[in-house]
């Protein structure tokens, strides 16, 4: 254990270590851009200059810690020296920070303002370069505004393994671009490259100018789209911000997905069908209660729901494995013994879509299927035939699951057909409505919270499961 | 243990005789003031001349605005006609009474204004008229003329200004604001 001391204050490093890191940890702010602590050290954006006695300015990511050295991060030298490589960064930076989708969460700005670096003293004109070059149908390139840390060629190279990424020409040419023969389009991890970026150069084209990043807030929630369960950041409009009168519509609606960092499940990374949430939580809500396909009340459906329920003498209940924990044990409780709870997957991958690897995707599309089985067993190959009644929760991956010619009472979010077909339909809230814990395929329970109100007329499905197992014309 | 309130005795404080304690003479005197001013516009108004200073709003509007007051907002058009903003949200971010609502879009065939306000609407039934927005904007896209809005109606929720009527005034030879800017093109 070397002990190196930092700005004369003694601390104990471990000898793998690099200064930068031994600073991270105990708290000592170090700027950079290209250094990630995920990826491989590249030590080309010069900003993390700090100086050591006798050894003069050098870059901290890359200096392994060495006994009874003594470093100092804000020493005069080093200030000037990272004033002076901000010059350098901003030299043939448009600072088109009004029209960046980045600004405000922007690592150039936050290092610009923080060190006190001045605007550019260059008199040459700056080097224009294409603002927009396509580089998959997600993701689109501002060369101007690249710094050129790498971040992105190296996440391809390292991470995702896809090799999409390069870079072509010298100099202040010098631009990103796709490698021929590796599409980024086949990467699905591509996305993450968007939070690397340190400035505004790599931009999604889905949250291209949809909001400023000061008008949304993140709301801690749980990616359902596989058994992986990565931890996410949904983003939606603060309500002091909400729109009255230009485009209300996107009050409600999810603006961006990121990665919450997870070292316990995701690390800081998702893949892009965790940002495309969005396409399957907004599908058209269904959001009026049915008795044999005529809107009710939610009322008179649940008072039928529960007299065919009193009237069934083998009733089965197929249960989502898209609920949470806290409403498959509702379920359980309180339908658990009048029904037999067969589980089934709700859905099943797209066509196209990558169904496992080793990095995150996992085959199984649905978030709790863990608990769920815990709960209520494997289900046998036939479980829902012989029933007089099926309770059928949440989406149905393989029609055949159910029974033809048998009453059904349906929980559903979205408009489907099977809904007008129903006995009664009763609809429930989505993930984004609701709170609660999903359990993933390793045990691991993350938590989400509601990002929106639900629709008039919608219910929990923990709270119509208490209801349904009342005795009909009772009052809950 | 409080203190007992005591008033504040001013430095001119009426000295009240017993005819302005009475009271009543002085309220019959304060009223005779009001009668008379009344009676003397009524008058004027059945002869059919001016009396008071009311302006007879809206059918009346008053010409007599200073040269720098902050009314109606205008966005500048560049020579084209587009509208100078790029849709930055600066002025829907600094405006304290949070009016201004801004939809950007991109047009990737204007390579050097791509993000322009698809919708651009001001609600000026909350306006204040402050001029913050004038300040922030890194564009000089809006500015305020000295004429306030009009937007008389029963309905607060009608009182929005879009985009098309922000857009109707150009400058059309702004020496200020030379489009595209002195040194841009020879940069290219």
């Amino acid at each position: 254990m070397p002990e190196i001391r930092i700005n004369g204050q003694p601390i104990e490093a471990r000898k793998d270590e690099t200064v930068l890191e031994v600073c991270r940890a105990n708290g000592i702010d170090v700027p950079c851009f290209c250094w990630h602590p995920e990826l491989s050290i590249a030590g080309n954006c010069r900003m993390c200059l700090v100086e050591v006695e006798g050894r003069g300015l050098d870059i901290a990511c890359n200096m392994p810690v060495s006994a009874g050295m003594e470093v100092y991060t804000e020493s005069e030298a080093v200030r000037d020296h990272r004033r002076a490589i901000l010059q350098f960064i901003t030299l043939n930076h448009p600072v088109d920070c009004g029209i960046c989708d980045k600004a405000g969460e922007c690592l150039l700005q936050d290092h610009h303002y923080a060190h006190n670096a001045k605007a550019s003293i260059s008199h040459e004109p700056k080097v224009r370069a294409p603002k927009h070059v396509d580089l998959s149908d997600r993701i689109v390139l501002d060369n101007e505004r690249c710094i050129l840390c790498l971040r992105c060629t190296r996440f391809t190279a390292e991470i995702s393994k896809s090799h999409a990424l390069g870079v072509i020409e010298r100099g202040d040419h010098a631009s990103i671009r796709p490698v021929e023969g590796h599409p980024l389009a086949d990467d699905p991890y591509s996305d993450n490259i968007i939070d690397l970026c340190p400035v505004g150069a790599l931009l999604s084209k889905d949250f291209l100018h949809r909001a400023r990043v000061w008008y949304l807030q993140a709301t801690p929630s749980v990616c359902p789209g596989c058994s992986r369960g990565c931890t996410v950041d949904v983003w939606h409009r603060k309500k002091e911000w909400f729109l009255k009168s230009v485009g209300v519509e996107e009050n409600l609606k999810i603006a961006r997905v990121t990665p919450r960092e997870n070292p316990a499940v995701n690390g800081p990374w998702i893949c892009n069908k965790g940002r495309d949430l969005a396409k399957i939580l907004e599908r058209p809500r269904a959001t009026q209660a049915l008795i044999a396909g005529q809107p009710v009340t939610t009322a008179q459906a649940i008072e039928h729901a529960r007299r065919l329920i009193a009237g069934a003498k083998s009733p089965r209940a197929l249960v989502s494995n898209w609920g949470s924990n806290e409403e498959l044990e509702a379920l359980q409780r309180h339908l658990g013994t009048r029904m037999r709870c067969v589980v089934k997957a709700d859905r099943k991958a797209e066509p196209g879509e990558r169904i496992e690897d080793d990095l995150l995707i996992r085959a199984d599309k649905n978030p709790n299927t863990r608990r769920a089985l815990e709960l209520f067993g494997e289900p046998a190959a036939d479980a829902a035939q012989g029933a007089d009644l099926v309770l059928l929760w949440g989406e149905l991956a393989d029609p055949a699951l159910l029974p033809a010619g048998v009453p059904r009472i349906v929980l559903g979010s979205w408009i489907d057909p099977v809904n007008d077909s129903a006995q009664v339909f009763l609809p429930v809230s989505v993930q984004t409505e609701r709170s609660g814990h999903y359990t993933n395929f390793d045990g691991v329970v993350s938590a989400f919270a509601p990002c929106f109100d639900k629709p008039a007329g919608v219910s929990d499905a923990a709270v119509l499961f208490a209801q349904l197992a009342l005795a009909p014309g009772a009052r809950p | 243990m409080t203190t007992p309130y005591r008033r504040k005795r001013y430095w001119n404080e009426p000295r009240m005789g017993w005819y302005e304690r009475a009271y009543i003479f002085e309220v019959l005197r304060g009223l005779m003031i009001t009668g008379r001013v009344f009676l003397k516009n009524l008058g004027t108004f059945m002869l059919g001349r001016r009396g008071a200073l009311t302006t007879y709003y809206p059918e009346e509007q008053r010409p007599d605005y200073a040269r720098h007051n902050r009314g109606r907002h205008v966005l500048v058009q560049r020579a084209d006609g587009k509208p100078q903003c790029v849709a930055c949200n600066l002025c829907a971010t600094v405006c304290p009474a949070k009016v201004i609502e801004i939809e950007s879009a991109c047009d990737l065939s204007d390579a050097a204004h791509p993000k322009y306000p698809a919708r651009f609407a001001i609600d000026y039934s909350r306006c204040i008229f402050c001029g913050l927005c004038v300040e922030a904007c890194p564009e000089d896209a809006i500015r305020m003329q000295p004429e306030t809005p009009h937007f008389p109606g029963p309905d607060r929720t009608t009182m929005w200004s879009h985009r098309e009527d922000l857009l109707s005034w150009q400058p059309a030879r702004d020496a200020a604001k030379p489009y595209p800017p002195a040194g841009e093109e020879e940069a290219r």
